[in-house]
């Protein structure tokens, strides 16, 4: 063996010989569990379900290079040499598809409960265990977390082996993961000729391993073990320059190289889906042919789908490939410091290995964000997430649909109406201007709908028909149920704007989330200086609330003004933009908030003009319309540079926005 | 084309009122129809719902108009054609394409490469009796098309899907994205990266169920290109160990005529195995 460092050895090992393997994964069925771990199929090693030792690819040797994959017998005694398995422990801890809601007998739809098996997994992987750690971070977070996963991973048991191969595409050294396994297992194997080193590093491992009744590791197992992890080490390198790797990448969304990447990329998703962090998912409905009873399912998405950043009305926010690549490499190494305090990559090597022409993402990197320093080793495990403080904790776990009622349907214009909807649970009630909830009727897709007006008895909903599932909504008529899971996402600060003056700026329906903010200013109109709002519509027919407006035109203690895009023979006000309506205008901005909602181009002028009127860009208040799905950050549709618009929006400050705002694609 | 948009509002009270259901075909094989006729018990529960008034395939009922919703097999080949698209689209409020041949032309649509006499005299033993286009063409050249179906055949859970949307007023869940995708969720081992297969899962539209890679077989493309389709792309990477005529032998398939397979085709000089009619059989005696 070569002359390399070797790591402080742990002398509280065991030592399970070859033969006894089996008795292993015996004591692991005896504990009611199905064995998941390494096989080969079809020309790869896998994850499915162990039966014995012979199941394991025993003697198997991986060759791997950009887009190719090799297996070759060699012949030895030796199971898990095999480099890193195509398959992910993710397709067991985040499957594939997963049950969401169903139509429970009322006709309403209902949450569904993780049904989940008992498993063991056995072969995981240094990188792999640094994956579920992340994994359990990413769905762990927000204001709710996904339950499905916490209760898979809860009853999962990790059989961990550390690398004594590595294969060509390997990376673990530079992202901090590995080859050496120090924490995040129950029990970790190291593989010898004849046999195994054992740890136990949690109690249900030690409860696993005392019952194997085994012999002590020899210092002879020991050095050998970690001679061998320390050669795996050295045989990677370290080959991605990881120090300010988050900030270099974060100052090229420019880079000329994205256009490049994006005349070799296929946008096929494969990267994404062999990748052990990758979490996005999209909700996909059935129905009967009635549609009066429908489900959904959470299905494994990606990025580089054009679905994935579509909206309503088929506005999208990343139409190109190069707008995909870049979302996808820059959210794995850069924001997802800013998201959960780490990287989003383990170095598995998975995207080169499985990308079918073969883009290495180490080269990429090397490309588009140089190293000022040589490549170094980063520090694993790191320190806690930083990032901003998430959404108030509701008094209900927002996953969870509860039933409302329609008391009443306001129509607002010829495609949008509002329903008032009647609710005792306290959670809807305590909801805050600015929240939304998901809407979900049988056989429909479930639509985010931000909050209109808040109600001692409910609330109301402004919603726009903008196709099937919003047409279901605004068909509904008094007495109709609905189901909803909320309230999700950021408030408005109101209270950050008190002792100042107010500005409320609106585009079409973005009037909607601004009204409870309307109501909460006059209803404690005290604590405000001069309230002005600038509200703006495609064409008169198009303007929301006419009577409400007319009301507050009516009051000496707020400014109003309308504007339209398009006059008409009956409107006597005036045609343009909203930012019209303040650009010229006489107050100065420097003790103001201002409320802003409409389309992000309006919002975008909205910021700059009120910043040249004096508004502080962190008291520019944006709410954004992105592709939320699950509503509590779970699913990835919403992000926006470092965030997630679901649960750390949909209210943001200009400020916070910086330029992620501004640059087209994110 | 757009992956299946909503209903239109007046569908969507159409559909509430027995819509009135049409398939129709013109060049094509009638297997996409046949797959309508494979969903057996759904298509009564279908049937009970809806009145299918034109289906050659299934029914004596003829009809000439007007239709909710008309089902479209088979390409545009002959002046005919051209003249009867163009009627059954005014008389039709939802016209959807099923299979490749209405949706990029099919495989005939290999003589759009060719010279069009050469490729009469090579099928017909008296071509002064045929009248036809020198193009092949999807439907979606002639007139608007509201939805479209992929593959040959087409699958019969995307019809069922689209079937069931439509009848339920909801969107049709029919993703547009790579075959990669549902190989992945399946956890089918990649043919390409494993076995050097040339594959055309990447660049082609989902909806079979991985079906080919599920059996150690590359994808052939009969989807027909997804969106953002990087043919060229997946060419140059083919092309380290395989020459371009037989990468353009690949695509030159069931959707050789959609633009981003044309355009790999095009680059290597137009489909391999050209037709020059100098195979042309003689008439048989009379």
């Amino acid at each position: 063996m070569s002359a390399v460092a070797l790591a402080p050895i742990a002398t509280n090992r065991a030592f399970l010989p070859r033969e006894k393997l089996d008795v292993l994964l015996d004591a692991l069925r005896d504990d009611d569990r199905t064995i998941i771990g390494p096989i080969v199929r079809d020309g790869a090693v896998v994850y499915d379900e162990i039966r014995d030792t012979t199941d394991l690819p025993i003697g198997w040797r991986t060759d791997t290079a950009p887009g190719t994959y090799r297996l070759e017998q060699t012949g030895g005694t030796r199971a898990f040499d095999y480099g890193t398995a195509l398959s992910t422990w993710k397709r067991y801890s985040h499957p594939p598809r997963v049950p969401l809601t169903t139509t429970d007998g009322d006709g309403l739809v209902a949450s569904v409960d993780p049904e989940v098996p008992r498993v063991a997994f056995i072969g995981v992987r240094a990188c792999e265990l640094a994956a579920l750690g992340i994994q359990q971070r990413v769905l762990g977070a927000g204001p709710a977390g996904d339950a499905d996963h916490a209760a898979r991973r809860e009853a999962a048991l990790v059989v961990a082996v550390e690398c004594a191969v590595a294969t060509s595409t390997c990376f673990c050294t530079s992202m901090g993961t590995g080859p050496e396994i120090d924490d995040g297992a129950d029990i970790v194997l190291a593989e010898l000729e004849e046999g195994f080193t054992v740890r136990a590093m949690t109690s249900a491992g030690e409860r696993i391993v005392e019952g194997l009744s085994l012999a002590t590791a020899t210092q002879g197992h020991l050095e050998s073990a970690a001679e061998q992890v320390a050669t795996v080490r050295a045989s990677i390198g370290y080959p991605v320059a990881t120090g300010g790797l988050a900030e270099r990448l974060r100052a090229v969304p420019d880079h000329p190289r994205w256009a490049e990447i994006a005349e070799r990329c296929l946008a096929c998703t494969n990267c994404t889906l062999v990748c052990p962090t990758c979490f996005c998912t999209s909700v996909a409905p059935t129905s009967d042919l009635d549609g009066t009873t429908g489900s959904t399912e959470r299905v494994w998405d990606s990025c580089f789908t054009v679905g994935f950043g579509r909206v309503a009305g088929d506005a999208n926010f990343r139409p190109y490939v190069a707008d995909r690549y870049r979302q996808w490499l820059t959210h794995k190494f850069s924001s997802w410091w800013d998201q959960f305090g780490s990287s989003g990559c383990v170095g598995c090597g998975r995207c080169i290995t499985w990308c079918p022409v073969g883009i290495d993402v180490r080269e990429e990197l090397l490309a588009i964000a140089p190293p000022d320093s040589p490549p170094a080793p980063i520090p694993w495990p790191l320190a806690p997430a930083r990032g901003h403080a998430p959404a108030p904790v509701p008094v209900v776990e927002p996953a969870r649909y509860v039933p409302v009622e329609v008391t009443a349907v306001g129509r607002e214009t010829n495609d949008t109406v509002t329903l008032s909807l009647a609710t005792d649970e306290p959670a809807l009630l305590a909801s805050r201007p600015g929240q939304f909830v998901m809407v979900a009727r049988p056989a429909q897709a479930i639509p985010p709908i931000s909050i209109s007006r808040l109600r001692p008895d409910g609330l109301e909903l402004t919603i726009r028909d903008v196709g099937p599932a919003t047409a279901a909504l605004t068909s509904r008529k008094p007495g109709d149920r609905l189901s909803l899971r909320g309230p999700l996402g950021r408030a408005w600060p109101i209270a950050s704007a008190h002792g100042g003056d107010v500005v409320i700026v609106a585009g079409g329906i973005g009037v909607a989330p601004l009204r409870p903010v309307i109501d909460e200013v006059l209803r404690e109109r005290h604590r405000f200086g001069a309230v002005r709002m600038y509200i703006g519509a495609r064409t008169p027919r198009d303007r929301l609330f006419v009577e409400e407006m007319a009301a507050l035109r009516g009051r000496t203690d707020v400014e109003i003004e309308e504007i339209v895009d398009r006059g008409g023979p009956d409107w006597l006000g005036r045609v343009g933009v909203v930012t019209q309506l303040f650009e010229r205008a006489s107050w100065n901005g420097s003790h103001t908030t201002a409320f802003v909602c409409g389309p992000d181009r309006m919002m975008q002028a909205t910021a700059r003009t009120l910043a040249a009127r004096g508004v502080d860009p962190s008291r520019t208040l944006v709410t954004l319309e992105r592709n939320m799905a699950c509503g509590v950050g779970v699913c990835g549709h919403c992000q926006l540079g470092p965030y997630f618009v679901c649960r750390d929006g949909p209210v943001f400050s200009a400020a916070e926005l910086g330029d992620t705002f501004t640059v087209d694609g994110r | 084309m757009l992956p299946v948009p909503p209903p239109a509002p007046a569908d969507r009270q159409a559909v509430r009122h027995r819509p009135r259901i049409g398939v129709v075909k013109f060049a094509s094989c009638d297997g996409c129809q046949l797959t309508l006729l494979d969903l057996e018990d759904d298509l009564l529960a279908i049937a009970d719902r809806v009145d299918i008034v034109e289906f050659a395939e299934a029914t004596s009922r003829r009809s000439s108009g007007p239709f909710d919703i008309l089902f479209v097999e088979g390409s545009i080949s002959t002046p005919e054609q051209v003249e009867e698209i163009l009627r059954l689209r005014a008389v039709t409020t939802t016209l959807v394409t099923i299979g490749a041949c209405a949706t990029a032309g099919g495989i005939q649509a290999l003589r759009n490469w060719a010279d069009h006499d050469a490729v009469r005299s090579l099928v017909y033993p008296h071509p002064e009796y045929v009248e036809s286009l020198a193009t092949a063409t999807p439907v979606a050249d002639h007139v608007a098309v509201d939805a479209e179906l992929r593959g040959c055949p087409i699958s019969p859970d995307q019809l069922r899907e689209f079937v069931t949307a439509v009848l339920a007023g909801r969107r049709a869940n029919l993703p547009d994205e790579a075959v990669c995708a549902e190989c992945k969720r399946r956890g089918i081992v990649c043919v390409a990266v494993t076995g050097g297969v040339t594959c055309l899962g990447p660049v082609t539209r989902s909806g079979c169920g991985a079906l080919c890679p599920a059996f150690g077989r590359g994808c052939y493309g009969c989807f027909g290109p997804r969106e953002s389709a990087n043919g060229p792309g997946l060419a140059t990477w083919l092309e380290r160990d395989r020459t371009p005529t037989d990468v353009a032998r690949a695509f030159a398939l069931f959707d050789a005529w959609s633009p981003p397979f044309r355009r790999v085709i095009d680059a290597a000089g137009g489909p391999p195995g050209p037709i020059d009619g100098s195979t042309a059989k003689e008439p048989p005696d009379a």
